[in-house]
């Protein structure tokens, strides 16, 4: 295995260690129930898939956090746009539900990428300031109490049906995902997230419009949470104050097991993947050892700080 | 100068992951000398220096200082020991201020915490040396100029009180006036029985200083020799393994040509005073004073960076400012700037060869929406081929390159957009002479080609050996304008300092 490391490209090292982590929590978990229970449910398909159609919220929401984070920023108002989204469109409802959903996407993912790309305002404050907004108008607009407008039936449909077995969420994850991946290799605007992430002066003067690649990245990422969030209020029917709070800080954790670099410029969309999935299979063999919730937090912090110090290893600084 | 050496390295070898570096060095210098350190980039200078003040250490050999041998574990061990680097990237830190940066490493103590006004007066002291009282020591170094970072470095260097003092390419930034001073200093200094390491690609700077020379290639030692053992031409030929005939391609002989780039009465800010200019079709006009001058805010006003330009500018058949780098570049002005730095400017240093190639012409490789692979692949075999760039794969980090290699990776981004205006700040700045070479070849190419370029460089033999105008600012406007065989050194001069602007200085350009 060592000998072939050296030959690979630095993003695609935390990709490979990363996959066999996963295969570990798998083998770990397997073991611990073959010797207190007699079986092995982590490997049968079905729970498997019900571990990914949660995980695709997750993933959904990690994917576009990916696109702000190449770029060295980062989105801290997710946790409220999939709030929003959730709310506004079971408030609308009908056949408008979605579109209103997106749009309140897209209104958020405008007001962030504005406020980064041309007032200049450091992304972690100005995202940090979005979300308290969000969350305020949210308070205003429900009163405070979870709304007792039902999720409609599309969105129940793509949260929570099953298509020959495989849960409808999957496939908004990889439809998601597929796009991202078309994004970042095969458009101007996914090469320029990379040039811009890497250094915005040369990207700048290389002619790229970097004020709208920084505004076109933040749009993603409020869109995927708005995604994530019809999702959710999909899945447990309706919306819910503080639905989104449990995504934010996964969301950035696994997209930087993934290998993207936390100061941007590098990191593939396949890790973020496979950081997700890390995450998920984590938390649910976590909870199938019944570990208490306490421990279950130093644990995954460990994970996460392990993970990256074994990246960080390679990348000393050549002079 | 003493007999024994101060520095002796005897069979050193240093290889980075299996490419040799340098292969089993001999090398001394001597106190009470200026010794420089001439070789291609790659050739194993900066690995060698590397190796003398304890950043590398090297993988086979013995350095012996005043004949003891020695190991050096870090620079600051080095340094302890009487040798100071200035290194080519600057090592102050920016928020930082002037008399911090100057004592960063040891500053002066009272009760154990920073006495900040020893620590001011040392740093008067030092600057004032190397006459730089005009720099504030309590000023952020941000806010200083190149150029005046560079002589904060030196100041910083000789705080240390150096037995050995090593200058890697360190007068590259400095104004005319600022490399007397340092010339002055290394002189005294040599009085001082201080030695001197000199590296620099200005074969002129290296003949008026220094008395022993040392030819690296290939990470191997060529020669040392005294002054004046052997002609110029054998000293580029020993670098470069190969003989050299004419430095500069030859100008062609042309009479008008149609303006392309008209500029009157550009002004920004306090930077540019009235600046007015034209470059012809198919022309190379050079920009020339000192550093500055405005000569970088003039080429980043032409290409849309700055913002409150005022003046009036004609492209081609195109009026107006552009508004931004993306404005400038494309449509029917579409004007290219390598910028002055590269690694910062120029190139995004971890992404591959081939992303940075196609960093500024996306458009060119893309049907519809998406980028097609295989004109992706062949525009960046095309650019590679067209400057020769040498790479192992066009997959790896740009950062892999020589400095020579980099700068051709900018200017074929650029070619690759096939620009009818083309602005080089400075693009042959620390690389070596064959690349350079190759890079004035290349710029007559594209003039002939009826490119307009705007070439700005610090150094006066190329703007007399590349350009068929040269154009010299002072204070934020144009002064002068030389042309044909008003272009030398002494008239350049006297139009930096703007001691003509009334009439030609008497005997100046005779």
């Amino acid at each position: 295995m060592s000998f072939s490391f050296a030959s690979l490209k630095p993003e695609d090292k935390p990709v490979l260690i990363a996959s066999g982590f996963v295969l570990v929590i798998l083998l770990v978990g397997t073991v611990y129930t073959m010797a207190t229970q007699g079986s092995a449910p982590l490997l049968s398909p079905n729970y498997l898939l019900q571990q990914l159609q949660t995980g695709s919220f997750l993933g959904i929401v990690a994917a576009g956090m990916m696109m702000v984070i190449l770029l060295g920023h980062i989105d801290l108002s997710i946790p409220w746009t999939v709030a929003a989204a959730a709310m506004m469109a079971t408030t609308v409802g009908g056949d408008m539900a979605l579109p209103t959903g997106i749009a309140v996407g897209i209104t958020v993912g405008l007001v962030n990428g504005l406020g980064v790309a041309y007032l200049r305002i450091p992304s972690m404050i100005f995202t940090l300031g979005v979300d308290s907004v969000l969350r305020g108008l949210m308070v205003w607009h429900t009163g405070g109490f979870a709304p007792q407008d039902q999720a409609t039936p599309i969105m129940r449909f793509l949260a929570a049906d099953k298509i020959l077995g495989i849960p409808v969420a999957i496939f908004v994850w990889v439809a998601v995902s597929l796009v991202i991946v078309l994004i970042l290799g095969r458009t101007a605007f996914g090469r320029a997230v990379y040039a811009t992430g890497n250094r915005e002066g040369a990207a700048y003067l290389s002619g790229i419009r970097t004020r709208w690649v920084i505004v076109g990245a933040f749009v993603i990422s409020s869109v995927c949470a708005a995604m994530a969030g019809i999702l959710l209020a999909g899945y447990s029917t309706k919306a819910y104050q503080g639905m989104g709070n449990a995504y934010l800080l996964p969301a950035i954790a696994a997209v930087v097991i993934g290998g993207t670099r936390i100061l941007g410029g590098q990191g593939r969309y396949a890790g973020t993947v496979v950081g997700v999935t890390l995450i998920v299979l984590l938390n649910s063999v976590l909870s199938i050892m019944q570990m208490p919730e306490a421990g279950r937090q130093v644990i995954y912090g460990c994970v996460i700080v392990g993970m990256l110090l074994v990246y960080g290893r390679g990348n000393k600084v050549v002079s | 100068m003493s007999d024994r050496p101060l520095v002796q390295l005897s069979g050193i070898s240093k290889f980075f992951s299996g490419a040799r570096a340098l292969e089993n060095v001999d090398f001394s210098c001597h106190s009470g000398s200026i010794h420089a350190v001439l070789g291609e980039n790659g050739a194993g200078k900066s690995t060698l220096i590397k190796i003398i003040s304890g950043v590398l250490r090297p993988d086979t050999g013995i350095l012996n200082l005043d004949g003891a041998p020695m190991e050096f574990a870090n620079p600051a061990e080095a340094s302890a020991a009487g040798i100071v680097c200035i290194f080519q990237e600057l090592s102050l830190v920016p928020d930082l201020t002037v008399a911090e940066n100057i004592s960063l490493a040891t500053p002066p103590r009272r009760f154990g915490l920073i006495d900040a006004r020893a620590q001011r007066q040392r740093a008067e002291e030092l600057l004032a040396r190397i006459k730089c009282e005009d720099v504030d020591p309590n000023a952020m170094v941000r806010d200083l100029s190149l150029s005046r970072r560079q002589m904060v470095e030196i100041a910083k260097a000789l705080g240390k009180n150096p037995r050995l003092l090593i200058l890697d390419e360190a007068t590259s930034a400095l104004t005319s006036r600022d490399v007397e001073t340092v010339y002055g200093l290394l002189a005294d200094l040599k009085a001082d029985n201080v030695a001197s390491l000199f590296i620099s690609h200005r074969m002129h700077e290296v003949e008026r200083l220094c008395d022993t020379l040392s030819v690296f290639r290939n990470g191997q030692h060529v020669e040392t020799f005294a002054k004046g053992v052997r002609s110029d031409r054998d000293i580029v030929r020993l670098m470069i393994g190969r003989e050299v005939d004419a430095h500069f391609p030859p100008k062609p002989v042309t009479g008008k040509r149609a303006p392309h780039l008209v500029v009157e009465q550009l002004r920004w800010e306090n930077r540019l005073k009235g600046a007015s200019l034209n470059v012809g079709k198919g022309e190379i006009v050079g920009l020339g004073g000192l550093d500055g001058q405005g000569q970088k805010e003039l080429m980043l006003a032409l290409f849309g960076v700055l913002k409150g330009v005022e003046g009036r500018v004609a492209v081609g058949s195109t009026s107006g400012v552009p508004g931004s780098p993306a404005v400038a570049k494309s449509g029917r002005s579409r004007i290219a700037l390598v910028p002055e730095d590269r690694k910062t400017e120029g190139l995004m240093l971890p992404m591959s060869i081939a992303d940075n190639l196609l960093a500024a012409s996306y458009s060119k490789v893309s049907r519809g929406p998406f980028i097609d692979p295989a004109l992706e692949r062949q525009a960046v075999a095309d650019g590679i081929a067209k400057l020769q760039i040498k790479i192992g794969r066009p997959e790896d980090a740009v950062a892999t390159l020589s400095g020579g290699n980099q700068q051709k990776v900018v200017i074929a981004k650029w070619l690759m957009t096939d620009p009818e205006l083309i602005l080089l700040n400075d693009p042959t700045r620390g690389i070596d002479v064959g690349t350079k070479q190759e890079i004035y070849r290349l710029m007559r190419e594209l003039a002939d080609e009826g490119r307009a370029i705007l070439f700005y460089s610090t150094d006066y033999a190329e703007l007399i050996g590349c350009c068929d105008r040269v154009a010299v600012m002072y204070d934020g406007a144009i002064v002068t304008e030389l042309s044909g065989t008003e272009i030398n050194e002494e008239a350049i001069i006297a139009a930096s300092l703007n001691i003509d602007a009334t009439g030609p200085l008497a005997g100046a350009s005779a």
